[in-house]
């Protein structure tokens, strides 16, 4: 899909002693959109942060730790870290009006695709 | 039904077990043989391309309880059911499909949907008139008090030095 291309990570090192995880994602294209839903459980909307960097599309969930100290991890699936995932735009998407919503641990991004990405008919009027 | 559900442990799960610890291979082989033996009543969906969704879990103890946190994103709370039978809890439930779109076209699918049952098995008497479950941010926490039985017979023992 030309429209939304998966870039590859970099490697930023960050301040945060967590581990990182890339979360699951379906990429639906729609008539007048792409719709991106993450799986990011044990994220809300304080703890989301979703930049555009010219066509760069990074998401990053921040989960806080809900194990408390004196618990003993006994038995363990999956880790406590942090997601964070990042796409490539293409000019097809109107990155000024994309919109972002979670709940239950889902994040729901609803990219726009531009006027001129947009299918149109283009009406032929008779010469002379 | 196909030949892999004859046999309750996948090439998969002996793979980890170099890893781990022996109990928790252990208990891993018996919730894989749980959901093996559950596969063939129809709750699980109908296997297809997709691989049917099965939530992680983590247990943590401390002294006075065992708290269970299972993944379960985008489920609603009335979609899941948390029920206690003699020493094992079950949590089921089912992960919906979007089905909102008509007109759509899907480029990558990676979550995955459909219904889920898993079983953990408790080491220790818990108060099942206490337990407690919580759906947060697309994880549920069960907290199940220890009974007061469990937690006096709990015994510490003296390490001696000669």
């Amino acid at each position: 899909m030309k429209e939304l291309q998966e870039k590859t990570q970099d490697k930023a090192e960050h301040t945060r002693e967590r581990r990182l995880y890339t979360p699951a994602v379906d990429i639906i294209e729609r008539k007048d959109d792409i719709l991106l839903i993450a799986d990011m459980p044990g994220v809300d909307e304080n703890g989301l942060d979703i930049t555009v960097d010219k066509r760069d599309l990074t998401i990053y969930g921040k989960v806080e730790a809900e194990i408390p100290a004196n618990h003993t991890l006994v038995s363990s699936e999956y880790g406590i870290g942090d997601y964070q995932r990042a796409f490539t735009l293409s000019d097809a998407v109107d990155t000024e009006k994309i919109q972002a919503t979670i709940k239950n641990g889902v994040l729901r991004l609803v990219l726009p695709k531009a006027d001129a990405a947009m299918a149109r008919k283009i009406p032929v009027t008779a010469g002379v | 039904m196909t030949i892999k559900h004859l046999f309750p442990v996948s090439k998969k799960d002996v793979a980890q077990k170099g890893e781990e610890h022996p109990i928790m291979s252990l208990r891993r082989e018996m919730d894989s043989m749980f959901d093996t033996f559950f596969r063939g009543f129809g709750f699980e969906p109908v296997e297809g391309a997709f691989p049917a969704f099965n939530p992680k879990i983590d247990v943590t103890d401390t002294e006075k309880d065992i708290r269970v946190y299972a993944e379960l994103p985008g489920i609603d709370e009335k979609d899941i059911d948390v029920s206690m039978s003699k020493d094992s809890l079950t949590i089921r439930g089912e992960k919906k499909e979007e089905s909102e779109t008509k007109d759509k076209d899907y480029h990558r699918i990676e979550r995955s949907y459909g219904s889920f049952s898993r079983t953990i098995h408790l080491p220790v008497e818990v108060d099942t008139d206490k337990i407690d479950a919580q759906l947060k941010k697309g994880v549920l926490t069960i907290t199940l008090p220890k009974s007061v039985k469990a937690v006096e017979d709990t015994k510490k023992i003296q390490v001696k030095v000669e």
